[in-house]
């Protein structure tokens, strides 16, 4: 996936129509990409897109307010969606520069494997390999070893909106069936196997709001009702009962809005599983209202609207 | 039937002002008996409920909660209880992923003239939550 | 916080099964709570005066009053907190009566239960916050909807009063039920003689504006100020040039359409008018029988109309009426008898309703009033009334009695009597239920002075038998069983809800029952209101009436529409959403859920866009609230903290 210097070339054909264009460059070492903002043509040069430009960052834009440029991966593109589906961005303010994309990679996953020696330098061979050279040595990653959870199911490998297509589309290999696999294998535990599992995992949360705050649909930012007390949902202590209410929050505001993008746990700084409450949820309203989000902008978010005559909700016998 | 003292579960009822609230009313009115476990909060509409209620209920000492509503089509306010049947149906589906046993939630329509349904909704109910037992003795969960 | 907890026994109905002064002992140790104490009646005189002196002396800002249902009595103790200079919001009752003392046996648990109730209320008391109405303008125009006799007597009423009066009526011609029946019990009055003067009387009234065969479309708005769509369904003819001559009716070849006003009891043309008395006394064609809807040729009406008011052309027109206040008067149904096989109706001609019989009787029927059964135009001699023909039956979905059937058997058996001297009447009933002023003299005048043979049981069949009808059924008295052979059976078919019933509540907001009948405020003190203020009743719409209590029922909504247009302005209910507008996001998702659209974007000074509240439209649901991620609109009276403090108090106590 050398499209970098494609993207280059459309960047600077957008300006100046755009006044600012989100993109990747390197960040402190080779093992981290970085969102870059460009506001002219000449800083195009520290671009970079290869598999490790895995952050969302179509997050930015219900903030900005000029017309702006951006670069989307399949995954990222259905956010896009999914905030025009909630009249959270004007369509006409935005130039989406589109990349098929194979797999990212998620980091966490790379430093396990180096066990998190400091990088020296990082490169990509024509099999599907990472390189990671570290002071003790070099080790050779296949990128599908390392890629993220998401990527081992995406569906969208192509963007599902954009002005500009970098190379051809791509289709996606992976079966539909497997999508929600994980759910389902989850749901068939024990209801006292999976409380336990999630007592264990919530119980270390550290309450950061780092997921809270990757999240692109979690638009309250600052008026987040985890730190307020207008309303007082929960209290600052830190009691597994507070941290699970929390994470509970987080699910119920993105209940049919969560687009799947994986940035809350890639982000945790405690590896906490916390897309997959939301991606239970999907699974529901995939079932009961045959949504999904983040694929078509004329859809309507299921929470905010109803059928007089709901198909699928049966009412429930005591 | 419970009511036995000691032995009874906390149970929160989340009931419209118009239909469900109304039809306990009627039920006590006709002095239809119920168990007593159940304590009600009355709030103007199904639609008022934040699924986060229940939630919040449930992780801090409820054994049960039962939300109840207008019929649909006849909510005082058009629609509430139509965006209140969407979400409750997510969280139902929801609980048993988090360890939660979807019994322990039931959300239902009970109309103001419908004081008999409300007896049998709070008595099965009731005994739903009974045969599953205490959710927050076994687990001390706060430190 | 200084609250003060008044626990109210209610006499024994909940100091019998709450241990009230243990409530009362409870409560004092609640951090807040200054002052608790217990009263037998607390909504009496005096009970009021004590909480007044108790804020007084005490010096209390927050009061819980735990006793009946705040349904009944959370008017009266707002007034009492506000006389004593309390905001009215800083009450909280707890319901003891209705959802404790009286539903729970065991005083202990009881007591308990009671308990966790007051801390509730105490919890969200502490919580609550002065609200203030504000007031806005009543528009003094009232809706009538439906004209039999209750719509037009609540017309008229408000008419006379002074009021503008909008009175709607789905069929061609106001007058109901009332104007389809010959007499009326006890008295044997002619129907339509004492109906027709009020009918000419609502026509002429420069205070009430009919629309005929016109139906509601839509409803919105609040008390004071409703906005109402009526569809004034097209007639084909132009009423404002149709003189109700009539020529069109004797001329129009098609002579099978379907009467309404008779029942089907007669064919009727494709162009009538339902009745001589008519208000309006206009034609209308019924294009499902219309030749020139039906073969697309005919055109004879339009050739003969001396005012060619004939349009083939005519469209639904919509009209939308501004009123400040609406009585439903929409009527009853009858019971589907097709839902009865083993009585026939439907099937053999001389097995028919009472209603259809009451149109045989009519002078002004398809018969001339001469008796005359369906099948071969015979005058019957034996007839047969059956009672309770789906009444009181759990099994068909009518557990509940008819009201008013009893009586019109006995005014029927006398009334055939009397049109064919030599003839005998049965009648089989359950009970005979005659409990109004004259009603019981009538049922045994029937019995005693017209030898009408009452027959206490079931009829479990009837069946043909040559020309006679044979009814089988049970002698309950007598342990045995009868059949009677009968030229003609007349069955006192069940009263249900009007056809469409529901969706009409459901245009006004206003419940209904099982069985499709509205609910009224309170069964006992409040019988003509609904839950929706502004909204009122009238007559068999509230369930099976008869004229007199539909009469009482039309008068009564009038008289409570008069008593709320008396002021000019009304108050508004502060228990609406509000946005806290530096908390507020601006996702504007609380403008898609709002059922009333009373949420738009707003932009500060700053720029910034967030939602605000039309405070005159929102209603007070709190669907924003619970969409709200950020808790930025929250409902007034009943925050996410308010009922926070509610949940706490129930699960962490």
């Amino acid at each position: 996936m050398n499209n970098a210097e494609q993207i280059k070339e459309t960047i600077a054909r957008i300006f100046p129509d755009v006044e600012t264009v989100i993109c990747y460059q390197q960040g402190f070492d080779g093992l981290h990409a970085t969102p870059y903002f460009i506001s002219i043509p000449e800083q195009v040069n520290k671009l970079i897109w290869n598999p490790l430009c895995a952050q969302n960052l179509t997050s930015y834009l219900p903030s900005i307010k000029k017309k702006v440029g951006i670069v989307v991966k399949g995954c990222d593109s259905r956010t896009i969606i999914q905030y025009l589906q909630e009249g959270l961005i004007d369509r006409a303010k935005v130039v989406i520069i589109g990349v098929p994309c194979t797999g990212v990679i998620s980091v966490k996953k790379v430093l396990r494997e180096i066990g998190h020696q400091p990088v020296v330098d990082v490169v990509f061979d024509d099999n599907g390999n990472i390189v990671v050279k570290t002071q003790k040595g070099e080790k050779r990653l296949a990128i599908a070893d390392v890629c993220p959870d998401k990527c081992t199911t995406c569906q969208y490998p192509t963007p599902l909106v954009y002005d500009h297509l970098i190379g051809e589309p791509i289709a996606s290999n992976k079966p539909k069936e497997d999508v929600y696999k994980d759910i389902r294998e989850f749901d068939a535990k024990t209801l006292e196997e999976k409380r336990a599992y999630w007592e264990k995992e919530f119980e270390r949360c550290i309450r950061c709001y780092a997921c809270r705050n990757a999240c692109p649909m979690c638009i309250c930012q600052d008026s987040c009702i985890a730190e307020t007390r207008e309303p007082h949902w929960i209290s600052q202590r830190l009691s597994l009962q507070e941290k699970f209410m929390f994470h509970m929050i987080h699910a119920a505001h993105l209940a049919g809005r969560c687009v799947e993008c994986g940035e809350c746990e890639r982000v945790c700084p405690m590896d906490i599983p916390v897309a997959k409450l939301k991606k239970k949820i999907n699974a529901e309203m995939k079932e009961l209202f045959n949504y999904e989000t983040g694929v078509n902008p004329d859809d309507k978010p299921p929470m905010y609207t109803f059928n007089v005559d709901e198909a699928k909700i049966k009412e429930h016998k005591l | 039937m419970s009511g036995v003292a000691g032995k009874e579960l906390r149970i929160v009822g989340f009931l419209c002002n118009w239909c469900s609230y109304g039809g306990a009313d009627t039920a006590g009115v006709a002095r239809f008996k119920q168990p007593t476990d159940l304590r009600i909060i009355r709030v103007p509409c199904s639609g008022r409920v934040d699924p986060l209620f229940v939630v919040k209920a449930l992780l801090t000492g409820a054994d049960g909660v039962l939300v109840s509503g207008c019929h649909p089509r006849d909510c005082h306010y058009t629609d509430g209880n139509f965006y209140a049947r969407r979400r409750l149906e997510m969280l139902k589906r929801l609980l048993p992923f988090i360890g939660i046993d979807e019994k322990r939630f039931h959300y239902t329509w009970v109309s103001a003239s419908e004081g008999q349904k409300w007896q049998q909704v709070v008595t099965d109910f009731t005994n739903q939550v009974h045969k599953l037992g205490p959710m927050h003795a076994k687990k001390e969960s706060e430190g | 916080m200084r609250v003060g907890v008044f626990i109210c026994h209610c006499g024994n109905n909940i100091a019998g099964t709450v241990d009230v002064a243990r409530v009362a002992a409870e409560m004092r140790k609640l951090p807040g709570v200054v002052y608790a104490t217990n009263y037998m009646y607390t909504c009496s005189e005096p009970g009021q005066e004590e909480i007044k002196q108790a804020i007084k002396k005490e010096n209390l800002d927050r009061i819980v009053v735990a006793a009946c249902s705040p349904r009944m009595h959370e008017n009266t103790f707002r007034k009492t907190i506000e006389k004593a200079g309390l905001n009215r919001y800083f009450l909280e009752m707890a319901n003891i009566r209705e959802h404790i003392s009286w539903i729970g046996e065991d005083k202990e648990l009881n007591t308990a239960k009671a308990i966790d109730a007051v801390k509730m209320a105490v919890a969200k008391v502490m919580k609550n916050k002065p609200l203030y109405s504000s007031s806005f303008k009543v528009n003094k125009r009232v809706m009538v909807i439906g004209g039999g006799v209750a719509g037009m007597q609540a017309a008229l009423d408000c008419a006379d009063g002074g009021l503008d009066v909008v009175l709607v009526e789905k069929s061609p011609s106001i007058g109901g039920m009332m104007a389809r029946l010959d007499k009326t019990f006890p008295t044997i009055d002619c129907s339509i003689c004492i109906l027709g003067p009020k009918m000419v009387d609502v026509a002429q009234h420069e205070k009430i504006k009919l629309h005929a065969y016109s139906e509601i479309d839509e409803i919105k708005g609040y008390v004071g100020n409703y906005q109402v769509k009526v569809r004034k369904k097209a007639t084909y003819v132009d009423w404002t040039k149709c003189t109700g001559c009539g020529a069109c009716m004797e001329k129009c070849p098609t002579r099978n359409a379907y009467d309404n006003f008779n029942f089907g009891v007669a064919p009727t043309r494709a162009i009538n008018i339902p009745f001589p008395q008519a208000i309006p006394k206009k034609a209308k064609i019924d294009p499902a029988f219309c030749r020139q809807f039906t073969k697309g040729k005919c055109g004879v009406c339009a050739k003969i109309c001396p005012t060619g008011a004939i349009n083939y052309e005519m469209q639904d027109e919509i009209v939308t009426e501004d009123v400040g206040a609406i009585i439903v008067a929409t009527g009853y149904g009858l019971f589907d008898l097709d839902k009865f096989p083993e009585y026939g109706a439907g099937r053999y001609p001389d097995v028919i309703t009472g209603i259809q019989y009451e149109r045989i009787l009519n002078a002004s029927g398809p018969t001339s009033g001469h008796i005359l059964r369906p099948s071969d135009q015979t005058e019957p001699k034996t007839i047969v009334f059956v009672s309770c023909a789906g009444s009181r039956d759990k099994s068909l979905g009518v557990p509940y009695c008819s009201n008013f059937c009893c009586m019109y058997i006995a005014k029927q058996a006398i009334l055939t009597k009397d049109h064919v001297p030599d003839s005998q009447s049965y009648v089989f009933y359950m009970d005979i239920r005659s409990p109004g002023k004259g009603y019981d003299e009538f049922t045994r005048r029937a019995q005693e002075d017209y030898g009408v043979k009452y027959i206490r049981g079931r009829v479990s069949r009837i069946y043909p038998k040559g020309k006679k009808m044979v009814v089988r059924g049970a002698d309950t008295l007598l342990g045995t069983q009868v059949e009677v052979e009968a030229d003609l059976v007349v069955l006192a078919t069940a009263v249900v809800s009007a056809p469409g019933a529901a969706g009409m509540a459901e245009k006004l907001h206003i419940s209904y029952d099982t069985f499709g009948f509205y609910v009224e405020s309170h069964p006992k003190l409040r019988p003509v209101e609904t839950n929706t203020s502004g909204v009122f009743l009238a007559g068999a719409c509230q369930g099976p009436k008869d004229i007199p209590a539909s009469v009482g029922q039309g008068s009564a909504a009038a008289s409570k529409v008069q008593a709320l247009f008396s002021k000019d302005m009304l108050e508004s209910d502060p228990a609406i959403a509000q946005v806290n507008t530096n908390a507020c996001v601006g996702c504007l998702k609380c403008v898609r859920t709002c059922p009333f659209q009373a949420i738009k974007e707003e932009e500060l000074r700053n720029g910034k866009k967030v939602a605000k509240v039309i405070e005159t439209v929102c209603a007070g649901c709190g669907v924003c609230t619970s969409t709200c991620p950020c808790g930025a609109i929250q409902l007034q009276h009943f925050t996410d903290n308010q009922l926070l403090a509610e949940v706490n108090a129930i699960c962490q106590g």
